[in-house]
């Protein structure tokens, strides 16, 4: 169980305080799968990081499993947006790094990489290079490195956001697939209210920057879902009033600090 | 003022990528080739040219003939292969010895700012002294020979090299150091296994231009402080009154530089970073 408690996350640059993230507080159960959704800007990715123990939030707490996070740990790992694979490892080699750290020998690192590698379809190109794959396999790659070592949270920062439109439906099916068989827990972070609603057991909408948690939407229905259903019809509507307005006030902020900047 | 000057860029760009266009198109990549060769015979027959009008004098200006007939001797008693192996080993161990220090040290300044504070000013101040000034202080040091010509190798070449590695540590992308992290990787796993290889291409670079740089200074370096080696041949041959043999030398230089500097360091580069797609340029 991941909780959240009163967390708060300013910038200071120049000398002047910005805030990213103000009074999150979230509790996401075992096994469940949630998304962040919101528009750019909103803290959605400093959130996860945080969690991630990759920064430090200003004040507040977050605890796994009732221990406090306060750095990354075995039991997390993250899938990136663009990808963050070694171009100098091999496929394997890059799917065995996590194994590799942790003084795994090479025979079951190989092994390990070799079973994951057929899970997400890439085993033919187990010896290529990362530059040879397209934007898809390198994210199941980047998938299958995070699912090596076996965490009970898998954290994902707008996975698919660099795929187009058909790989990324493929790739959310395969999630799907690989969360229901391996038992993981899911946090994902998107600004597409449709792959939100596709994926999630409940979506946690933000506000436009300061991040604020604004609604958490729960999504009950079965899976797989059909998107052209009246039923995901309702819930995308749903959806879509909900943060309508925080896109609205994101897109004004942006202009702003364009005008700001010239 | 901000609108005139992007629309200024505007309508440069188009024009120049035009111009980029038909030029390319103008010039075949054969006919390049033809007119670098093309330009090294017209060398050759000018150097013939001026030395059959006598415009130099002779006993000081060879034929190109006469540079052939001298490597035929060298090569038959010997001297130029010993000579180049001498030089070869100088420089060989001198830029060894300066990317073993220079690599190391560079991964250490690019991945602290502290150690950049402390030594950069340092650094500076060494980097520009020519090699060939620490010559009679290597003399000094290590007498006449191989240790006092490997110095002057070393310091020449390892800032190139130091310099390099640290660019490629600073400009490493920290989403990789993001996945060190969460995978908890230890400090040696990340050096060995992430900063070497992520700043590669800035370490080729830099050894290229440190094999250069020795290979520019050890003549120098050989004439004043040694008794073997390309440089004393060169130097040797004053008194002898050979400028045929001096330019045996510089050539015998000219093409070992040419060849190890073109294909030895693009033959790694295709091992790693072009086999790796890391290729920037």
């Amino acid at each position: 169980m991941l909780t959240a408690e009163n967390l708060h996350k300013k910038y200071i640059s120049h000398g002047s305080e910005t805030s990213a993230l103000v009074d999150i507080n979230l509790r996401i159960e075992e096994g469940e799968f949630v998304c962040l959704l919101g528009p750019s800007g909103c803290g959605k990715s400093t959130l996860l990081k945080i969690i991630a123990g990759l920064i430090p939030a200003t004040s507040g707490r977050v605890a796994i499993n009732g221990k406090l996070v306060s750095g990354p740990g075995p039991e997390r790992a993250v899938v990136f947006q663009d990808y963050a694979l070694f171009p100098w490892m091999t496929v394997h080699d890059n799917v065995e790094f996590g194994l590799e750290a942790r003084n795994i020998p090479v025979a079951e690192r190989r092994e390990i990489s070799t079973r994951l590698l057929k899970v997400v379809g890439l085993l033919d190109f187990a010896e290529r290079f990362p530059h040879q794959l397209s934007g898809g396999m390198k994210q199941r790659v980047s998938i299958a490195r995070a699912l090596a070592v076996d965490p009970s949270l898998l954290l994902m920062d707008e996975p698919f956001g660099a795929v187009d439109a058909q790989t990324r439906q493929l790739l959310q099916d395969e999630l799907l697939r690989i969360w229901r068989e391996y038992r993981k827990t899911v946090v994902f972070v998107t600004h597409s209210i449709e792959e939100a609603i596709y994926l999630s057991d409940r979506i946690v909408v933000m506000t436009a920057r300061p991040g604020r948690v604004k609604q958490i939407v729960a999504v009950p229905d079965a899976r797989p879902r059909d998107m052209a259903s009246i039923d995901m019809n309702q819930r995308l509507r749903q959806v879509r009033a909900v943060l309508g307005e925080e896109i609205v006030r994101a897109a004004a902020l942006e202009e702003a600090d364009l005008m700001a900047g010239a | 003022m901000a609108d005139v000057s992007y629309s200024k860029n505007v309508v440069r760009e188009p024009a120049a990528a035009e111009a980029t266009a038909t030029s390319s198109q103008r010039w075949l990549p054969g006919r390049e080739r033809w007119l670098g060769i093309a330009t090294i015979v017209a060398f050759l027959v000018i150097w013939e040219v001026v030395y059959r009008l006598g415009l130099m004098p002779k006993w000081a200006f060879p034929s190109p003939w006469k540079v052939v007939l001298a490597f035929q001797e060298l090569i038959a008693n010997g001297k130029l292969l010993t000579n180049t192996a001498a030089s070869i080993g100088r420089q060989i161990t001198g830029v060894l010895l300066a990317a073993l220090v220079g690599i190391p040290a560079g991964l250490v300044l690019g991945a602290s700012p502290t150690a950049r504070a402390a030594f950069l000013p340092l650094c500076r101040l060494l980097y520009p002294i020519p090699g060939i000034a620490w010559i009679p202080l290597a003399i000094l040091w290590f007498g006449v020979g191989f240790t006092s010509t490997v110095f002057v190798i070393f310091f020449s070449g390892i800032w190139s090299i130091m310099f390099n590695t640290m660019t490629g540590v600073q400009t490493l992308s920290g989403q990789y150091t993001d996945v060190a992290k969460v995978y908890l990787a230890s400090r040696s796993l990340y050096t060995r296994r992430i900063l070497i290889p992520g700043s590669l291409p800035y370490i080729i670079t830099g050894m290229r231009l440190t094999y250069g740089v020795g290979w520019r200074v050890i003549v120098g370096a050989e004439m004043i402080s040694s008794i073997t080696g390309l440089g004393f041949l060169i130097d040797d041959a004053r008194w002898q009154l050979r400028p045929d043999i001096m330019i045996c030398g510089m050539i015998t230089i000219a093409m070992i530089g040419w060849v190890s500097e073109n294909w030895l360091f693009d033959w790694i580069e295709e091992k790693t970073i072009v086999r790796w797609g890391m290729r920037t340029t």
